[in-house]
């Protein structure tokens, strides 16, 4: 009701402002009886003869008689006096009548046709998907978004222009924005980058093509420098997705130069010395250490050194890379601890940051007002593919304390504390949050046992009209209980972000789907449940930000397994393929799939924003073109018939 | 004026507007267990069946023969091994369409040498058609027909001979 009356403000406020007093009146009218007794009664009779007003006199007038009877009236009169005496008694109305009529046809208008429109239409959360007409045997067919279709061509690129990394940092634009601490135009960003990568080569010594070099670095300003650099001189980075597989990665593939934090600066050395390998290793840090320039093998370097060289030597003006040649490799583990790589191009990237922008509804596309805030290390695919939509569009950019994988200290758990981390930045309150869903339901939960502690009456109302809304497919964030029940729950949980955030894209785990709804109350801003992986730079799967719908638990499926069951029972949807992604499932039951039943079975996408796996499976050859290139995901999805779980 | 509150239009009226300021100051907060199939029958709704799709499946010429569009089969035809799906072209390839006589069977022949006679297709239990003695231009001509076939039609499945299973 709330959403209702906030739609069509004026019409509505000023008939409910009419009508609700009038009732009110009239009702208290009767009860005080403010009108004297005496008073004369006009009652039309609707009978089917006469419909004039006749004065008919019901209450006695003082000086009357109240016993005295009337004259007896003949019979045929009486018969007819009494029908209509008996359907006038039916259909005795009076001004109150008019009244009453007024207000009820007022608010069966109200109720019956000031419904709020829908977010976005349902016929088109029916259509989410392309589904191609023919399915390979214990496979599903093969979808693809339905705003691209089977037909269509993927998008590669924002722009034409951007080919390569470098140019996603668009040179034109001059407008400075502060990524995480360091407030920087795009112009002078590119001159970093440019003395960086000059300072690299003629310091540090490394060769373009040749060497390679290991990331460590948490995220900054000068992981990005540094990154670009490489990418522009066409120098191969690994990154690691978490610190568990920095021994592997050491060992299978030693890298020519190390870029690390000072701080862990101590932890990398005892690594290195344990391995005892012959390489020798130059070791580029940033920040300040008190160690020796050369400690053994090792040749350590300082961030800033080189980047102040470079700077002042002559500026070196590489060859552009091109958009298939590989610049990084993101290595991970896998679930079962096997290490795993895969080689991401700056087309991969570029195809990430196309699939990244295209998350949120057009109305409210990324623009450089916003303040992107992401929960993802630089060193994963996605979070790559966050920070550079990020540097692409212009707006500042900070990510969380959980991110920080190589420190001396404890891993942050992701809660509410870690989004707040974010304050320590001089950034402005964040607009878009790329978060994890246990950022998502702690923020939702504390928003919602605020609310519920401040005023307990009134938040179980707002619930109500909300869910209300929710139920209709519409949400917003301006609407009547917003202003009293959330809106103060926001401040004091989110301070200023309260006001700023309008959207939130979920990835990185599954969703319950007990707390989607929670969260689209406390919150009301558009919400995307994403699905990543870390060999894909942007989403694989990812859910239409305005989708409001909202289903009762699905029932277990005979033929699958306990814990499919459990899992999909209870996981919010993850939504259609992302614009660039084709997806299919392999190992699917044929027999349950032609009686009608969701497919389950391990996720395979291929793309132009999925990166290569560094192992390839014996036999790639013998695949025919159409067929290569798919890449197991390794995870096992439903599919619901609008969308995938 | 006066007022009669008790009259039973007013309370009929009466009650109708305190039922609807109920509904709408407490709105109902049910979702339906059934999802509806329809998107007029509520918001949170969801087709009623996954969009169809055929099975690739690998057929030989006596497999494939039954699919020939009678008593509202499929309608199967095969160029060079490949198997497409014509039942939208039943006006063609049903049962009283011109081109019945490829409905279910290989149709190489008959689309390199653009002729609809029966002498185009070999009996069922022969081997395959090897189709040695065409010109290239015969060839140019059938590998027009299934690049037609590809973007019309569906693609479905692969013919093999008959003891290749």
């Amino acid at each position: 009701m709330g959403a209702a009356l906030s739609c069509n403000l004026s019409n509505q406020y000023n008939l409910y402002c009419i009508l609700l007093p009038l009732y009110i009146l009239s009702t208290s009218a009767w009860n005080k009886k403010l009108f004297p007794p005496p008073l004369l009664l006009r009652l039309p009779c609707l009978s089917n003869s006469s419909r004039h007003m006749r004065f008919v006199s019901v209450k006695p007038y003082p000086h009357q008689n109240p016993h005295k009877r009337r004259t007896p009236r003949t019979p045929s009169f009486v018969s007819s006096r009494i029908s209509c005496m008996a359907l006038s008694d039916f259909l005795v109305t009076d001004d109150l009548t008019i009244i009453l009529a007024l207000v009820a046809a007022g608010l069966f208008l109200l109720h019956n046709l000031y419904k709020p429109q829908p977010l976005v239409h349902p016929i088109l959360l029916g259509r989410q998907s392309d589904v191609a007409r023919v399915r390979n045997p214990k496979e599903s067919a093969v979808m693809r978004n339905y705003g691209t279709g089977m037909l269509g061509r993927f998008p590669v690129r924002p722009a034409k222009e951007q080919q390569v990394l470098l140019d996603l940092v668009k040179p034109d634009s001059d407008s400075s924005r502060t990524l995480w601490s360091t407030k920087i135009t795009n112009p002078q960003l590119r001159q970093r980058v440019s003395a960086f990568g000059t300072g690299l080569i003629r310091v540090a010594g490394l060769d373009p093509e040749e060497s390679n070099v290991l990331l460590l670095l948490n995220d900054g300003i000068e992981f990005l420098i540094t990154d670009l650099a490489l990418a522009s001189h066409s120098i191969p980075s690994f990154t690691l997705s978490s610190p568990s597989v920095l021994t592997p990665v050491l060992e299978e593939h030693p890298p020519s130069a190390i870029v690390v934090h000072a701080e862990f600066l101590p932890q990398l050395l005892e690594l290195i010395h344990d391995s005892n390998d012959g390489v020798h290793h130059t070791i580029i840090v940033v920040g300040n250490t008190d160690l020796d320039k050369h400690l053994g093998a090792i040749r350590l370097l300082k961030w800033e050194d080189i980047e102040r060289q470079g700077a002042q030597a002559d500026q070196l003006t590489p060859a552009t890379p091109k958009p298939q040649d590989v610049f990084t490799v993101s290595f991970f583990a896998t679930p079962d601890g096997q290490l795993r790589g895969t080689s991401l191009t700056h087309e991969n990237l570029t195809a990430g940051v196309t699939s990244t922008r295209a998350l949120l509804p057009l109305s409210g596309a990324i623009s450089p007002l916003d303040t992107i805030v992401s929960a993802h290390s630089l060193s994963t695919a996605f979070g790559r593919a966050v920070a550079y939509t990020a540097v692409f569009e212009g707006t500042n950019f900070a990510t969380l304390k959980s991110s920080q994988f190589f420190t001396a200290a404890e891993t942050t758990s992701f809660d509410l504390a870690d989004l707040k981390s974010v304050e320590s930045y001089p950034i402005p309150s964040p607009t878009l949050l790329f978060a994890k869903p246990s950022h998502l339901t702690s923020l939702s939960s504390a928003i919602l046992d605020e609310a519920r502690r401040s005023s307990f009456f009134f938040h179980t109302l707002a619930w109500r009209h909300k869910f209300a809304g929710i139920v209709d497919g519409f949400l917003t964030k301006q609407s009547l209980w917003d202003r009293l029940v959330f809106d103060d729950a926001r401040a004091k949980i989110m301070g200023k972000g309260a006001g700023t955030v309008r959207g939130v894209i979920v990835a990185g785990a599954p969703l319950e789907a007990q707390a989607l709804t929670p969260a689209r109350i406390a919150l009301s801003v558009p919400l995307v449940n994403s699905h990543i992986h870390p060999a894909v730079a942007g989403p694989v799967l990812a859910s239409h930000p305005l989708d409001l719908q909202t289903f009762p638990t699905t029932p277990a499926t005979s033929g699958s397994s306990a814990a499919d069951n459990f899992a999909f029972a209870y996981q919010a949807p993850v939504g259609p393929p992302s614009i660039n992604v084709e997806a299919k499932l392999l190992g699917v039951d044929d027999v349950a799939v032609e009686d009608g039943a969701d497919p389950i079975g391990a996720l395979f996408v291929r793309g132009p924003s999925v990166g290569k796996l560094l192992h390839v499976e014996q036999g790639e050859e013998n695949i025919p073109e159409e067929d290569r290139g798919w890449v197991e995901t390794g995870q096992v999805v439903k599919l619901t018939i609008h969308a995938n779980l | 004026m006066s007022f009669d509150l008790t009259t039973p239009v007013n309370t009929a009226l009466l009650l109708y507007i305190l039922y609807t300021v109920q509904r709408i100051l407490f709105p109902s907060n049910s979702v339906p267990s059934t999802v509806p199939i329809e998107f007029k029958s509520g918001y949170s709704w969801m087709p009623k069946s996954h969009p169809p799709t055929l099975l690739f499946k690998t057929y030989t010429p006596k497999t494939l023969e039954p699919f020939n569009g009678e008593e509202g089969k499929r309608i199967l035809l095969a160029i060079k091994g490949v198997v497409y799906d014509v039942t939208a072209g039943r006006n063609f390839y049903g049962p009283n369409g011109m081109y019945a006589n490829f409905a279910g069977r290989d149709a190489s022949r008959g689309m390199a040498k653009q002729s609809f006679d029966v002498e185009m297709l070999t009996p069922i239990d022969q081997p395959l058609d090897k189709l040695e003695d065409l010109t290239s231009e015969e060839i140019e001509s059938m590998k027009g027909w299934m690049d037609h076939f590809s973007s019309k039609y569906i693609v479905c499945g692969r013919l093999v001979e008959n003891d290749a299973t």
